[in-house]
């Protein structure tokens, strides 16, 4: 059951759409619509499952970063984007690429430092983006991407088109300058961008109770705009808290805060041991498993899931074997591309995949 | 062709540019309505709009931060720091997001960021600093800074017109001391070193302000021949330029307003050193503020800053050597 | 004269205990002074030979003065013939080379040059030793032309910083004796002085082997017609005269060492003076009217290679010091060679010196520039035996450095004695210059 919670601006403009009962029809969502949620976030999983096996075969260098136990955030709020939004892209957030039509091989071969990675073996894990996807990546200087997120919406608001930026950061990026700059400007410029807010309990070892005192939802009133809570592990929630929130960006509304509740099952990275969180938190969290709940409700659309994990099985299998064969970077390309050229044609993000039925009505 | 100060060339730089070009974009603090803290996009709001001439809120990082966002998507914004030292709260974000971007994700970040550089008007510690040095050694962003009214407008004309993050460079004492003609229209300065002025015994390397100091403790030097070599841009260093004038003199001080240690022109004097040893006949001399802040009252200031009185000295020793 | 305490301003030699070519120990005595408060022995700063006695028992010399030199390195054992000193002073470092103490603030600034010889020199002798240049160290790039033209460097005579062998020395040494080592076959006994002359050889001469095919001839350079066309012209209209005066360049030659700059400027500052007196050389002979100039357009003639040559014109000559003359001229040939004259630097010239004088020639008859009436030619400074006078009247032969000077007058405008006349001014300047 996902919460709301819309905290106190003294508006009275809440995000449009009904909330998603666990067991009744969504408003937003075809079946087709959940079963494709329900398999982004599989492959997320799976993908980053095989990637923790190659990083403890040796394969994957450096650490491993994954976001087991959170699929539900990234993959339901980038459900809700356009093709012509934009989005800053968390390292816990690897589904928000799957959904913008990243394919597994390229991840895997990213992971590895492989040539035919996003970044070319020129950044690792999941610091990447993908400019073809619409899609920048992360800095590791959390949350420098609030702002990034911002000057885009700034510049839709400018040339009046109907456009939205969304970015992902989490519980610890409260806590620096750049969150407070980012939702000072937003709200001030009235910005069309959705800031969801990845509570996860753990900033590294550091929980929420050590980060902050007030919760950080509670602080979009401060900037002026709402700020709101929705349970971070049911992905149709997250969907449709994004999608109102998008909703009210385009028309004009501004900026939203959305808290995603949930929690980090995995250590911060491969290397870490996690035993700074408590068992039973982590057995507690373990219940709210959100692949476990949206395989439940495809379960009851009559849609073969077991299928639908052995399907994305091969098809990571299958990435695998491409991305493993695929050549490491060539060590004289180290140095090129620094600098743009001058004379070469302009770059520029470009649209991503946008699976929601909402877009191809 | 008009005479005009160097701070008037760099609007009338920016103003060209953005007649011309939709996606230019200027952000900052009291830039809009007051015209900036020292006038330079003066009249910008009335012509442009406030969309386009944007009083931001007092946040650096923020400022970087958005505008990396708005060029992502096709802005080409024009960041202006009101002092060059506010920077170092969105070094941040011009270092780790904007510098590194296309490096690691095949994305070039189209902004120009202007920093009003430099000492000599007591400004103190916080008002007077030359950080060029900083972004130097952050790969993937380019730094310039003219010491003419020509060449201010020629390069930020240029800086707007390059993919990558430029930082530029422009000195405070020269906004309204050094004039000169500047042509009309668009045009742009190559980044590439200027021989200010030809000379066969000694060669005097420097940018920005220190090319006036230069050239005057070098007019007359009892008839020795001093070259002035004007780097303009410091990334992309013009190597060639610099090597060139070093065979052709063998005698080379390099001039920095900025702190000693690891200056623009300590690379330059390690540049020298590396590829051009054989040519040299005395050693690689330098002149540049102390490694201390930059002190207010006006005779501490001056006992920092690199004078014309040092250069002179320092140029008459090599030359004696 | 080592400073001891505040107040000592100056003190007497009253002995050396060390002679030249003595071993002389770091702290050991190396003579002895008197003040006006104390007699004390002077400790020697550094172990060494002593190369000279500068200071003689019984002199009184102030504070900081070098008393004696020392070489540095070397061992006690060795041969006592003294090598080039290595400068160490007993004393403090003569302040005369820096008087003025740096600012506070001047640590980044240049790092005397001068403190680092007498400390350094056991570096030197590593690295220069193995090139058996012994105690004198050589800059990397004189090193290289040193190489370049297989030139032994102790020959050259160091105009540098405690007698440095500088680029430009061995620059000239370079183009003085072509490359060749001092003293070898081939090398001129006698070498040519000139003064440096804007004019520069064109790219060297033809290889021709096997057959004599004539070559194919190719049309004249717009610059080379021009030239031609102009030169013509003034030997059809001109009554061109030339009249020649051989001038001792003694003084020049002491005033342009002194100033670092060329003979050239100097010369011209006479010759300004000169037309300043006879104005009438100064002068355009137009439409039949001789118009006489009061200020100076002195034009100097530059050589292009084989491209031609062309006269940039010095604007308000006779308002320039000999430096900034100096300054002017080098500006005006670089950028002549550069091609980046413009019009108005080659315009207005009222009179033009020509100066090929480093071939060797010794006498020309230079073709005037109209409407200029008059054209002076500077040619090789020759060192000649002359007849000189002494103060008592008795005459002896010196070996003086000798230069003709001509002077190409147009008689339609003034005659041979104005033109003489001219001419024995610009010698007496030239004679009695004081820098």
């Amino acid at each position: 059951m996902a919460t709301r919670t819309l905290t106190g601006t003294g508006s009275t403009e809440l995000p449009s759409g009904p909330a998603t009962p666990a067991d009744g029809e969504p408003a937003h969502l075809t079946p087709a619509d959940r079963v494709g949620l329900l398999r982004a976030m599989l492959m997320m999983r799976a993908v980053e499952s095989r990637a923790m096996n190659l990083y403890r075969q040796g394969k994957v260098p450096g650490s491993f970063y994954d976001g087991f136990g959170q699929e539900a955030v990234s993959v339901g709020a980038a459900w809700a984007m356009a093709a012509a939004d934009r989005l800053c892209v968390l390292h816990r957030d690897l589904g928000a690429h799957m959904v913008r039509g990243v394919g597994p091989a390229a991840i895997l071969s990213q992971y590895m430092g492989r040539a035919a990675g996003i970044t070319n073996g020129r950044d690792g894990n999941v610091h990447f983006g993908d400019r073809r996807a619409g899609c920048v990546g992360m800095t590791s200087m959390l949350p420098d991407m609030m702002l990034v997120a911002t000057g885009m919406a700034m510049a839709f608001k400018l040339r009046s088109e109907a456009r939205c930026a969304l970015t992902w950061f989490g519980d610890g990026s409260t806590s620096r300058g750049d969150f407070h700059e980012a939702m000072n400007w937003a709200g001030v410029q009235k910005l069309p961008v959705v800031f969801v807010l990845e509570n996860n309990q753990f900033a590294y070892s550091t929980p929420t109770h050590l980060q902050y005192a007030v919760d950080p939802v509670e602080r979009a009133a401060g900037y002026g705009f709402p700020g709101l809570r929705v349970d971070g592990n049911d992905v149709e929630a997250v969907f449709d808290a994004v999608r109102a929130a998008r909703e009210r960006a385009i028309a004009g509304g501004g900026p939203t805060l959305i808290e995603a509740v949930t929690m980090r099952m995995h250590g911060h990275g491969a290397h870490d041991d996690m035993k700074y969180v408590p068992k039973a938190l982590v057995e507690e969290w373990r219940k709210k498993d959100p692949i476990d709940r949206q395989s439940a409700r495809v379960a009851a659309l009559g849609h073969d899931v077991d299928q639908l994990r052995a399907d994305v099985r091969t098809e990571v299998e299958q990435a695998t074997e491409v991305a493993l064969a695929g050549p490491m970077p060539d060590p004289e390309t180290a140095t090129d591309r620094v600098f743009h050229p001058r004379d070469a044609p302009e770059i520029l993000l470009d649209d991503g995949v946008a699976p929601w039925s909402g877009f191809h009505a | 062709m008009s005479e005009m100060t160097y701070l008037r060339a760099i609007s009338d730089g920016l103003r060209t540019e953005m007649r011309s070009d939709e996606r230019v974009l200027l952000m900052g603090e009291d830039i809009g309505v007051f015209g900036g803290a020292f006038k330079v996009t003066d009249g910008f709001f009335d012509e442009f709009g406030a969309a386009r001439v944007m009083d931001t809120p007092l946040a650096e990082s923020a400022i970087i931060g958005t505008a990396i966002g708005a060029a992502v998507v096709g802005m080409r914004p024009v960041c202006e720091m009101q002092f060059a030292d506010f920077i170092a709260c969105g070094f941040d974000q011009l270092v780790n997001t904007a510098a590194k971007m296309y490096y690691r994700q095949d994305l070039p970040v189209n902004i120009t960021v202007r920093l009003p550089s430099g000492g000599g008007f007591s400004g103190g510690p916080f008002h007077s600093q030359n950080p060029e040095a900083w972004f130097m050694h952050a790969p993937g962003i380019k730094v310039v800074a003219p010491s003419t009214a020509e060449d201010a407008k020629g390069l930020i004309i240029a800086a707007m017109r390059d993919p990558n993050p430029v930082v530029f460079m422009e000195h405070k004492h020269l906004y309204r001391r050094v004039k000169g003609e500047v042509p009309e229209g668009s045009y742009e300065t190559p980044f590439k070193a200027r021989v200010a002025r030809e000379g066969d015994d000694l060669v005097v390397i420097t940018y920005g302000a220190m090319v006036h100091t230069v050239l005057e403790a070098t007019a007359d030097l009892a008839g020795a021949s001093v070259m002035v070599l004007d780097l303009r841009s410091l990334v992309p260093l013009d190597e060639q330029a610099i090597l060139d004038a070093v065979r052709h003199c063998s005698k080379v001080v390099i001039v920095d307003e900025a702190n000693y240690t690891c200056a623009a022109g300590a690379q330059v004097a390690a540049l020298i050193a590396e590829h051009a040893f054989e040519d040299l006949d005395g050693p690689v001399t330098r002149v540049a503020s102390p490694d201390c802040p930059i002190p207010f009252s006006p005779p501490l200031e001056a006992a920092v800053l690199p004078s014309v009185d040092r250069v002179r000295e320092a140029c008459r020793q090599l030359l004696e050597y | 004269m080592p400073q001891m305490g505040v107040s000592v301003a100056e003190g007497t030699v009253v002995e050396w205990r060390k002679q030249p070519g003595d071993w002389v120990d770091a702290d050991e005595a190396i003579g002895e002074v008197s003040t006006d408060k104390i007699d004390t022995e002077i400790p020697a700063p550094a172990s060494g030979r002593v190369v000279e006695i500068l200071v003689q028992v019984g002199v009184t010399v102030d504070c900081g003065v070098t008393l004696a030199r020392i070489a540095t390195g070397g061992d006690r054992s060795a041969s006592a013939a003294p090598s080039p000193p290595a400068s160490a002073a007993p004393s403090p470092p003569a302040p005369a080379a820096h008087p003025a103490a740096p600012p506070p603030a001047a640590h980044p600034a240049a790092p005397p040059p001068a403190a680092h010889a007498p400390s350094g020199s056991r570096a030197a002798d590593r690295s220069n030793g193995a090139r058996g240049h012994a105690a004198r160290r050589y800059s990397p790039v004189v090193l290289r032309i040193a190489e370049e033209h297989d030139i032994e460097l102790e020959a050259i005579e160091g105009t540098g910083r405690d007698g440095r062998v500088r680029k430009q020395d061995v620059m000239a040494w370079v183009q003085k004796h072509g490359g060749a080592r001092p003293g070898a076959a081939g090398a001129p006994d006698e070498p040519i002085l000139h003064s440096e002359s804007p004019y520069r050889p064109g790219a060297g001469g033809s290889n021709l082997h096997g057959p004599y095919v004539a070559p194919e001839g190719r049309p004249l350079s717009r610059m080379r017609a021009m030239i031609g066309e102009h030169m013509h012209r003034s030997l059809q209209t001109a009554a061109t005269c030339t009249t020649w005066i051989e001038v001792d360049m003694s003084r020049i030659e002491i005033a342009r060492k002194q100033l670092a700059i060329t003979a050239l400027p100097l010369i011209s500052r006479c010759a300004i003076g000169a037309l300043m007196e006879f104005p009438h050389v100064n002068a355009w002979l137009e439409n039949d009217a001789h118009v006489v100039h009061e200020q100076v357009n002195l034009g100097i003639a530059v050589d292009l290679g084989d491209d031609g040559l062309i006269v940039p014109v010095v604007r308000g000559a006779q308002d320039l010091s000999p430096e900034g003359l100096s300054r002017r001229i080098r500006d005006l040939a670089r950028r002549a060679r550069a091609r980046q004259l413009t019009p108005d630097d080659v315009r207005g010239g009222t009179f033009t010196i020509t100066n090929p004088g480093q071939f060797g020639s010794v006498m020309a008859t230079p073709v005037i520039s109209l409407p200029q009436v008059a054209i002076l030619d500077v040619e090789a400074i020759v060192k000649r035996p002359v007849v000189v006078t002494d103060q008592f009247g008795e005459d002896a032969i010196a070996i003086r450095p000798m230069v003709i000077l001509g002077l190409s007058w147009d008689h339609r405008a003034i005659d041979g004695a104005l033109a003489a006349r001219f001419l024995a001014n610009v010698k007496k300047r030239i004679e009695s210059y004081e820098a």
